[in-house]
């Protein structure tokens, strides 16, 4: 009898050489290979990213608003893709506008820790001699500051990289640029991904676009820059990452329509991590429409990240994203689950939530139910067992726990706490994550196929796609948001959703007021790893962040 | 019997144990409570005041959660039964590669 060759031939032993060579070379440049991203075994280099096709979808293409055409930093991505296809806007005038804005409000909105203006300007021009690829051509975005810019300082915010000049792009923004998006800047966010963007050592920067003089509103954490550069219209779009809401929470504080995918459909090779089974990268978008064009650039299987490796293809979100019959039908029939106490109470969140769900029930196809908590909710995704993920935390950091705690600035906390966790815990969080998982699967979606959340952290451990959108605003003008959850892999419905909501209301077309223009913003400005000073500087102590930790 | 809970004195040695170990100096942090003026960090007794909580609820939370048995599983084969659900890092992706 003929027997197949054993195992031990059909390994890729050339893959397996490659990885260990990398790791030698990144060894022989001394203290670089102690970064959290080099310590695994990635490559040298980042891999080769292809324009995705379905960027050129007639879908991604939206005639633009008057008032949209009236000032350019009003369009939407696809708007703004219309217009460039259409040749009545070209790349550079695009970037310039914004460069103005930033230029004008920066100085108020503390949205960048550094604006690439004269990168993004020739970048904007070398668009213009470059065959139109698709939607993304020409848009200028802002990219949170823990995802690997080449040759472009990446800080996370924190002191421990204030000098950490990648070699590579974060295998999402290289997708981004391969589509023909231009980097406009890197934005502030919360120290090392934990909370609101502060300085390391904890004062309040970035300020929320709708309450630019009251430091005090929450701008949403930790993608606050990506979230303030959106709505302030500093920048089209963005990219955020998300452990514990860092991508919706900013987003429902801002008025804009964030999304977190599945574990595993966006690469997380190059961005510096928080927590590897929890951190997810996303859009931060104006509307459902910029959020599936921002996904569809950024999606995708890569070598880098064993997480996306053996998923179902990404579908077609562009399309999703579009609205059917002006948002009279949705696109495929789906039920909306309803969890208990979403709509209690008197307040404007309640007021605004029950609107919601009654324009909901007015969209043919959709269908509003109620369904129960999944048995131990409370306990299952309560903060004992959120904290599972504290040692993920501390043991790609354990160089710098040793030699640098001041490093860590008021974020320390968490990571101490990661590193007194023992594996029995560990592993008895991972069985419970399981559990979770299947009472999610078998108690909640066998009655819905998209479920409202009341926060983001239980779909935050589980991995599963969220998306955060707009459905109102308080007596005082600070914008209300609502969380939808979906099934793996379900962006795609969850967008559809949305953008029938998005096509039956206007929230998400609401703007706000500039700010009394500040001082001019310096282009380059390191300006997040000082104190900002002054008299009415807010501090979060360290009690504080640890409260507030993603 | 169960036994006694540590006082703080027997955690904040416990702690100090533990993160010497790892090769993590508490020292490192400014005494007291008074956060570094310069990076925020918080001071040493501050953060011992955290680490002891965290131990308190989160690692004594962990440590005595039992995964449940299916409802009426004798006893005798409850805890042999808990045993068997799979640890899971990444559970909507191993969710797909189950087909589920």
């Amino acid at each position: 009898m003929n027997l197949p060759q054993p195992l031990d031939r059909s390994i890729d032993r050339r893959a397996f050489l490659s990885r260990t060579a990398a790791i030698a070379a990144a060894s022989a440049v001394g203290a670089t290979v102690a970064l959290p991203g080099l310590a695994q075994a990635t490559p040298k280099a980042a891999p080769a990213v292809r324009f995705n096709p379905a960027l050129n979808d007639g879908d991604a293409y939206v005639a633009p608003r008057p008032e949209a055409v009236a000032d350019p930093t009003e369009l939407t991505i696809a708007e703004a893709a219309w217009l460039i296809r259409a040749g009545k806007l070209t790349p550079e005038k695009l970037v310039e506008a914004y460069l103005a804005r930033i230029s004008a409000y920066e100085g108020t909105y503390q949205a960048f820790n550094l604006v690439l203006a004269e990168a993004a300007v020739a970048a904007a021009r070398a668009a213009a001699k470059r065959p139109r690829r698709g939607a993304l051509h020409g848009i200028p975005l802002a990219i949170k500051d823990n995802y690997w810019t080449a040759g472009v300082r990446t800080t996370a915010n924190s002191y421990l990289f204030q000098d950490f000049v990648p070699p590579y792009d974060a295998t999402a923004v290289a997708k981004l640029v391969a589509s023909g998006a231009i980097v406009l800047g890197k934005t502030q966010m919360g120290p090392l991904a934990t909370t609101r963007a502060t300085t390391p050592a904890g004062v309040v920067t970035t300020v929320n676009a709708w309450t630019p003089e009251n430091r005090s509103t929450d701008p949403g954490g930790s993608s606050t820059g990506t979230a303030t550069a959106v709505a302030g219209r500093l920048a089209t779009s963005g990219t955020g990452t998300q452990t514990g809401g860092s991508i919706t929470a900013p987003s429902n504080a801002q008025n804009l329509t964030g999304l977190k995918p599945t574990m595993g459909r966006v690469s997380l090779a190059g961005i510096i991590p928080l927590s590897y089974t929890r951190d997810h990268p996303g859009p931060l978008a104006r509307d459902a429409k910029d959020a599936a064009i921002m996904l569809t650039a950024m999606a995708g299987e890569d070598p880098a990240d064993p997480r996306t490796q053996g998923l179902p293809k990404v579908p077609d979100l562009i399309s999703a994203a579009t609205p059917v019959s002006g948002g009279r039908k949705l696109r495929w029939k789906t039920r909306i689950g309803v969890l208990p106490g979403f709509t209690d109470g008197t307040s404007a969140t309640a007021l605004a939530r029950r609107a919601y769900l009654d324009t909901l029930a007015g969209i043919s196809g959709a269908t509003v139910v109620d369904v129960p908590l999944p048995d131990d909710w409370a306990l299952l995704t309560g903060n004992a067992f959120n904290n599972v993920r504290l040692p993920e935390r501390s043991e790609p950091f354990m160089p710098y726990l040793r030699t640098d705690l001041r490093g860590f600035g008021v974020s320390v906390t968490s990571w101490l706490q990661g590193a007194l966790l023992g594996a029995n815990e560990f592993v008895t969080g991972q069985r419970a994550k399981l559990l979770l998982m299947e009472r999610v699967l078998d108690q909640l979606f066998d009655k819905c196929d998209v479920v409202v959340q009341t926060g983001p952290v239980p779909f935050d451990i589980l991995g599963l796609p969220e998306i955060g959108f707009p459905i109102g605003f308080t007596t005082a003008g600070v914008p209300i948001g609502t969380i939808l959850g979906g099934l793996p892999y379900g962006e795609d419905r969850l967008l559809s959703v949305v953008a029938a909501y998005q096509a039956r209301t206007d929230w998400h077309w609401r703007r706000p007021p500039n700010p009394a223009a500040a001082a001019a913003a310096p282009a380059a400005a390191a300006r997040s790893l000082a104190p900002t000073g002054g008299s009415a500087e807010l501090r979060l102590s360290a009690e504080e962040v640890a409260e507030l930790t993603q | 019997m169960a036994p006694t809970p540590p006082t703080d004195a027997e955690l904040d040695t416990f702690i100090r144990a533990r993160l010497a170990s790892l090769g993590i100096d508490l020292d490192q942090l400014p005494a007291g409570t008074t956060a570094d003026p310069v990076t925020g960090s918080p001071g040493r007794d501050s953060v011992l005041a955290s680490l002891r909580s965290f131990v308190r609820s989160t690692v004594t939370a962990l440590a005595a959660y039992q995964l449940p048995a299916p409802a009426g599983t004798d006893p005798a084969v409850a805890m042999a039964l808990s045993q068997q659900p799979a640890p899971m890092l990444y559970p909507s992706i191993s969710t797909e590669w189950r087909d589920r």
